[in-house]
């Protein structure tokens, strides 16, 4: 009679990520999770060594985003774990499928002030969807599965799953448990399809509001199918980017703070707002009892606690986007609006005029764009940078434009390109950064070194924090405080010290062979691109204002 | 400040009450008093819960219907009331 073959909890949780289809994760070791990097070595999953705990929650956070996969990390107790948690908080805000993984000291040290002790799982309920702590080996495999059905099941987050050394290191029976389903589902109620149907068939002047919901619900053809048929006029968020063809005839761009001008002033005019998969984040709505003064609002979502959050609907759209989008595509007549909202697109188009010979960094932008390969995946960090990729740069998936937008998390922009590379090895990934932002995570350059990825680093660099500075010198009388960055370091000399192939421009001559020399390269690439530190992102929005009384310039 | 009483069931997994007061604390309501039990033989918690807050209970209830571990939420309506402040 055969025995039945004993695992570690080690081995038993790389049995279960290989069964959930698992192949890359992100960490870094220590001591309480030794056993769990001794399993590694046996296993099928690969390894990707960052250089810093919060590096590699990014580039989980990057993979999921890029692929559509559950991302994992792994992190050892006390300061490793500590240091997951910004990844975990900024994968909270945007709704990021991630399952952490932290050694914990063993059962009989918890709760001893042990070394390198940290309470993580008290700490994680306020960053994560859900966090488990195993005290039983037996239970294990079991919250292992539940951790992955509850990152995907409905609106999507991260889990955090805390592993005490000696359970790591338990003996446990070697069958694999089936995969599990959640118990206490929320219960949805009814769509409001009549509702709905009768507020549309109203309207004479409808947008389409777009969120970061309809990447994640992979409903993109669904949302693109229902703009074709109802010919209403779109905007998207920051994180619902790509989601609308952004060709389409009827796309305005995105809307809010940094937003166009056709966009927040479509919306400022709308008697509907459809909001897909969008929570009337702040920086979309400006003043929010001003926002959209005049319209009904039809809401999409999939989470129940977003209806009348801020706003309160008229018809709610409980459920999976794909089923709810198509019940609601019918044909409109709404041809003055949809020619009023195009005549706004040309008249407040961009311009790319810029006097002088420094940089415009719009302009690098937009033309990085033109020249980027099909299935290009830009990633950002959080600052000016950002709203100057997000207004120029044109995408064609929202899995295509990751930027830490509910969290606006400095330092997100280089490990999320090294994510979405792991998980997308052929494409082309490009990292917009800002000379603040990306010296927050800069030792992740060491993990681009290591396995070679061909990141591409766009560098915005104005030796300025310049969202913080733009709001001191507008906001704050001028008096600029702690903002200046005069001493940062020699930028191309330190992409050289990793390995790393860069360039400085500092004048518009120099842009455009630039940007082909980068884009031409086979490996990794920083182009640092020197811009004027005065320059700022318009149009803005000053805080609580609606969003029709927008700053242009001063 | 309105007062609201909330009728929670859970399953009686590990912090389960932190997490429904941290949800509490953070989406503005004032905790004014909390009954909790076991029922050993389900292990099905039950826990009563007294908030103050000028935000409406939705959206508190919303919030902690989406816990993982939570099986309903339901306001008392006969235990809650408006103060006139």
């Amino acid at each position: 009679m055969a025995t039945e073959k004993k695992l570690t909890g080690g081995s038993l949780l790389f049995n279960v990520l290989e069964q959930h289809g698992v192949e890359h994760v992100f960490g870094y070791p220590g001591g309480a999770i030794m056993p769990i990097y001794d399993a590694l070595y046996d296993s099928n999953v690969e390894h990707f060594l960052c250089r810093h705990e919060q590096g590699a929650a990014f580039s989980a956070v990057g993979y999921a985003r890029a692929s559509g996969k559950v991302g994992v990390c792994f992190a050892t107790s006390g300061p490793g774990a500590t240091n997951l948690i910004t990844g975990l908080a900024d994968a909270l805000a945007d709704s990021i499928p991630v399952v952490a993984i932290t050694g914990q000291v063993a059962t009989s040290a918890m709760g001893s002030d042990a070394f390198q002790e940290i309470d993580i799982f008290g700490l994680s309920l306020a960053c994560t969807k859900h966090s488990f702590q195993v005290t039983d080996i037996n239970d294990l495999a079991k919250v292992l599965h539940q951790a992955f059905a509850i990152a995907l099941e409905g609106r999507q987050g991260p889990v955090l799953v805390d592993i005490p050394k000696d359970i790591q290191l338990a003996e446990v029976n070697g069958c694999l448990d089936k995969l599990v389903s959640l118990k206490n589902k929320v219960k949805l109620p009814p769509a409001n399809v009549g509702s709905a149907i009768a507020l549309l068939n109203q309207a004479k002047q409808p947008v389409l509001y777009v969120g970061g919901g309809v990447g994640m619900a992979n409903a993109v053809d669904e949302l693109r199918e229902f703009a074709s048929i109802t010919g209403v006029p779109s905007v998207s968020t920051l994180k619902g980017l790509g989601a609308i063809d952004p060709e389409d005839e009827n796309y305005l761009g995105m809307l809010g703070m940094h937003g166009t001008k056709a966009a927040n002033l479509a919306v400022q005019q709308c008697d509907l707002l459809i909001a897909v998969g969008a929570r009337f984040d702040d920086r979309v709505t400006g003043k929010l009892n001003e926002f959209a003064p005049n319209a009904k609002v039809i809401h999409f979502d999939i989470d129940t606690a977003e209806i009348n959050k801020r706003r309160v609907a008229d018809a709610a759209i409980l459920g999976d986007l794909k089923v709810n989008l198509p019940a609601l595509a019918i044909p409109l007549s709404i041809a003055t609006w949809q020619d009023k909202c195009q005549q706004m697109k040309v008249d407040f188009a961009w311009d790319y005029n810029h006097p002088g010979e420094s940089i415009f960094a719009p302009a690098v932008l937009k033309e990085v764009s033109d020249k980027m390969p099909k299935n290009t995946c830009v990633t950002t960090d959080v600052g000016q940078h950002q709203m100057w990729a997000a207004q120029h740069m044109l995408f064609d998936d929202p899995s295509n434009f990751l930027t830490s937008g509910g969290m606006g998390t400095m330092g997100f922009g280089v490990p999320a390109a090294v994510g979405a590379q792991v998980s997308r090895p052929t494409d082309c990934i490009v990292a917009v950064s800002g000379d603040g932002s990306f010296m927050m995570n800069v030792q992740e350059l060491s993990t681009i070194k290591r396995f070679q990825l061909p990141v591409k680093i766009v560098l915005i660099d104005n030796a300025k924090l310049g969202m913080v500075r733009q709001w001191q010198d507008l906001f704050f009388n001028g008096r600029l405080s702690e903002t200046d960055l005069a001493d940062n370091p020699d930028f191309v000399m330190l992409a050289n010290a990793f390995d790393i192939k860069a360039k400085l421009i500092s004048k518009k001559s120099e842009v455009s062979d630039a940007i082909e020399d980068m884009m031409n390269h086979d490996g990794p690439y920083l182009l640092q691109v020197k811009i004027n530190a005065q320059d700022n992102v318009w149009p803005l929005v000053p805080p609580n204002t609606a969003n029709d009384k927008m700053m242009e310039s001063t | 400040m309105n007062n609201y009483q909330l009728m929670i069931k859970a399953d009686d997994k590990q912090v389960v009450l932190e997490r429904i007061l941290q949800v509490a604390r953070y989406r503005g309501f004032l905790i004014s008093g909390i009954h909790a039990q076991v029922n050993t033989g389900t292990n099905i918690g039950t826990i009563e819960l007294l908030v103050r807050s000028e935000r409406p209970i939705e959206l508190l209830v919303d919030q902690i219907n989406k816990l993982i571990d939570i099986k309903e939420v339901k306001v008392d309506n006969s235990a809650s009331q408006q103060c006139i402040a």
